[in-house]
């Protein structure tokens, strides 16, 4: 799905400077890009603004042609088709890994599927596709386990499970390799850059994990004052050093 | 340069990064300028007026001890009236079945309470994000369900559908449901919001949110709301029963009109007993699901 932002401007109440500042951003189909920047640099606002969970004060977002900034039908449209993985984890506690992991597949969801899901199991059609994901990423033996009984690796890869099984065209991951160990990190990333023909958008502040994505786009106080692939290291030194970005 | 020199530093910034800041404004600062006269003044004038209703209050109500002591007669012919308490075979099968009917009423009235309480709680919890103009019928109705007391419902009731256990029934459903549907709605306001949006970005529709995001968050808290509300229904049951409505209170009413004091005392011993009772059971079943929800209620 192609992704359009013209200029954007969000600002929260209270708080004195705008969360993102004019902001122009065009992502291609299948493009892989990472948004780099500190905390507050305005990353996890432009992600949530690409799903309308931020009110911009001006511009817009397009998304595979569906105006998220428009109308309630369209937001949810893009919601759809867009799969989501957090930075705080933002798994429902109370209920199994495999109904967390089905959640994103509620729309399609018959009264049969329902009365399967409430009484803990999974929807017929979704089994098989659901264990073939859970497998490719290793979690698929601790399904039948309590969201509060895994640890904060098997979570991420819960929530990348269930970002991934409604098969979406847009990938929006907000820092996935906080708090997971550099190999585990790194795997959770690779699994984001394998999917097959999602455009993914992936935020960090992990210059390393940045060098992995062909287009970086830095963001610094709501704007965007880099774009492209990033240099070698003492490239980025001469590029950010003067501005203070890193 | 290495890849460490050039590593950002986390700068510290308000609650989380870039989420939605608190909406509530930040609490007024009390206003210092006022001088320390002003302030000693305003604080003698509260104490002269919450003095003031206090003895208002207890000259206008005629209570002290000469009151009291004044009641001795009275009090000394109802305490040595209940003894010993009358363990008759034929009265212990009647205070049983007062004990059941009284449980009956409040099992039936917890049911009725739930079925209703809790619908209302989810169309008033914000986080549910229902209609607007039904959250807020919602609130009226369960606010005057819970305003009226089981004791009025109760006469009302008696007065509509006759004596006996049914009105007890429909009093304390109504009030129960008026406390579960505000009491509810908090819990499930209180639950973590990140889940809750996270299902929601899905494009989940509401109901699908508060199915499967709230109320699984939320569960463990409405069950030890549930039992809370039994034992203050065992409570209820026990005074409605005076106007009529059936169970042990309307037991204990007929004895005190009729001054058969060693019966009283057998029913209030049993009540006493079965209060205790559905409070222990209620109270372990709660702690065993690790619940967090407040014995102190009734806040409005």
């Amino acid at each position: 799905m192609r992704v359009e932002v013209r200029d954007l401007i969000v600002q929260f109440p209270q708080r004195p400077d705008r969360a993102l500042d004019g902001v122009d951003l065009t992502v291609e189909p299948g493009e892989q890009v990472a948004l780099l920047g500190v905390s507050g640099s305005g990353k996890t606002t432009l992600l949530r603004a690409l799903v309308g969970a931020v009110r911009p004060i001006t511009g817009t977002v397009t998304v595979g042609g569906a105006s998220v900034t428009g109308s309630r039908e369209e937001q949810r449209r893009v919601r759809l088709r867009t799969g989501i993985i957090r930075q705080r984890d933002d798994l429902v506690v109370g209920m199994r890994a495999q109904t967390n992991a089905i959640i994103g597949t509620a729309s399609t969801w018959g009264p049969v599927d329902w009365l399967q899901v409430l009484s803990g199991r999974v929807p017929t059609r979704y089994r098989e596709p659901l264990t073939a994901l859970a497998t490719r990423h290793g979690i698929d033996s601790h399904l039948r386990a309590r969201i509060e009984h895994l640890s904060g690796g098997q979570r991420q890869r819960i929530a990348l499970v269930r970002a991934l099984l409604p098969d979406p065209d847009l990938l929006l991951a907000d820092e996935p390799t906080s708090g997971l160990d550099p190999v585990a990190g790194r795997t959770a990333v690779t699994a984001l850059q394998t999917v097959p023909q999602a455009t993914v958008i992936v935020s960090t502040h992990d210059i390393g994990v940045a060098r992995r994505f062909p287009r970086v786009v830095a963001l610094r106080a709501g704007r965007v004052i880099f774009d492209g692939p990033l240099p070698d290291d003492d490239d980025i030194a001469a590029l950010y050093e003067p501005v203070g970005v890193l | 340069m290495s890849q460490d020199q050039i590593r950002p530093v986390e700068v510290p910034v308000p609650g989380r990064c870039a989420g939605p800041p608190p909406l509530k404004p930040a609490a007024e600062q009390p206003d210092r300028s006022t001088s320390g006269y002003v302030r000693r003044f305003r604080r003698l004038a509260l104490l002269v007026v919450i003095a003031g209703a206090v003895t208002w209050a207890l000259l206008g109500t005629g209570v002290g001890i000469a009151s009291l002591y004044e009641g001795r007669a009275g009090a000394g012919r109802l305490i040595g009236g209940m003894f010993p308490p009358n363990l008759s075979a034929d009265l212990l099968n009647s205070v049983a079945a007062a004990v059941f009917e009284t449980l009956q009423i409040s099992i039936a009235g917890l049911f009725f309470g739930a079925l209703l309480g809790l619908p209302l709680a989810l169309l008033i919890a914000g986080n549910v994000r229902g209609p607007a103009w039904l959250a807020s019928a919602a609130r009226l109705f369960a606010t005057f369900m819970r305003s009226v007391p089981e004791l009025l419902w109760a006469l009302l009731f008696v007065s509509t559908v006759g004596l006996g256990p049914a009105a007890g029934v429909y009093a304390i459903s109504l009030h129960a449901a008026g406390m579960l549907a505000k009491l509810a709605s908090e819990q499930l306001e209180a639950v973590d919001p990140a889940p809750v949006e996270a299902v929601r970005l899905t494009g989940a529709t509401r109901t699908a949110t508060a199915v499967l995001a709230i109320v699984p968050q939320a569960r463990n808290n409405l069950a030890s709301l549930l039992l809370y509300q039994w034992e203050c229904n065992i409570r209820s049951s026990a005074v409605i029963g005076f106007v009529g409505a059936g169970g042990i209170g309307q037991a204990l009413g007929v004895s005190l009109h009729l001054f058969r004091y060693q019966e009283l005392a057998t029913l209030l011993i049993a009540l006493v007993l079965m209060v205790m009772t559905v409070d222990r059971i209620s109270r372990a079943l709660r702690r065993s699901m690790g619940a967090s929800v407040a014995t102190s209620r009734k806040a409005d």
